[in-house]
């Protein structure tokens, strides 16, 4: 249906909000720069628009299924 | 400094092939652990996606708790220590996703407008667990995450094609699937 790239980035969002968001924490030990966090949902901004902006938006399945 | 991938019980199947990835025991659980490197510490779209990969990888032949991105320990004994903190955690959160993999949900509509109560009847029967967040901006009506198991996740795709076809006012978007990041019962 889409290419690998485009769903890529159709996931992103999903993908930032689950790895920084999400999963199990461990005491005191994410090093993770807060100034790199913001630059990730700066650009994420920019693609929810474009994203939200297409006439055809469906169900699409993530290429590279785990299962 | 090693990176931590995700929990899984102990022993498993042998581990995908990955550069570096080891398999950390303690009290029936592992940590599944790797290399620490530069972009551990920056959290461009590649650095998110190649550690997703790994992640994916372990959940093919797995069931697996993911770590938040970024996380480090000294090294495999100091994994050991902050696995051991939280092992009854681990377990219970590990028996909650057993056969189980997480997908997104998106919704979004062009006038903002309360989500109708049909989508979420329609598929929280399918669904083990189900987390909603609040929507990411305001053409967003709806976000959130659920627990499907393995064998149900094409039920659940075809659920949400059907009620994308009921409903062309709004646009779905669905992911996944996800190792379960919203179902590990973790506290930030």
């Amino acid at each position: 249906m889409t290419t690998t790239v485009a769903n890529r980035e159709v996931a992103l969002v999903d993908l930032v909000d689950r790895l920084l968001g999400g999963g199990v924490v461990i005491a005191g030990d994410i090093t993770l720069s807060v100034a790199d966090v913001d630059l990730v949902y700066v650009s994420l901004r920019a693609l929810i628009s474009s994203v939200a902006t297409a006439e055809e938006e469906g169900v699409l399945p993530r290429m590279g299924s785990a299962l | 400094m090693i990176r931590l991938y995700a929990f899984a019980r102990h022993p498993g199947p042998a581990l995908p092939d990955v550069p570096g990835l080891v398999e950390v025991p303690f009290d029936g659980l592992a940590a599944l652990c790797g290399p620490a490197a530069e972009d551990d510490r920056e959290a461009t779209p590649e650095a998110l996606w190649r550690h997703e990969e790994v992640v994916e990888a372990l959940m093919r032949d797995r069931d697996v708790l993911p770590a938040r991105f970024g996380t480090r320990v000294a090294d495999e004994a100091d994994a050991v220590r902050a696995g051991t903190a939280q092992a009854e955690g681990l377990h219970a959160a590990l028996a909650h996703v057993s056969g189980a993999v997480e997908l997104s949900l998106r919704v979004r509509a062009r006038e903002p407008a309360e989500c109708p109560e049909a989508l979420e009847r329609r598929l929280a029967p399918l669904a083990r667990d189900a987390v909603t967040s609040p929507p990411g901006d305001e053409g967003e009506v709806l976000r959130a995450a659920y627990l499907v198991e393995r064998v149900r996740v094409g039920e659940f795709q075809a659920q949400v094609a059907r009620l994308q076809a009921d409903h062309g006012d709004l646009a779905l978007l669905l992911t996944g699937p996800w190792p379960p990041y919203s179902f590990t019962g973790a506290r930030a």
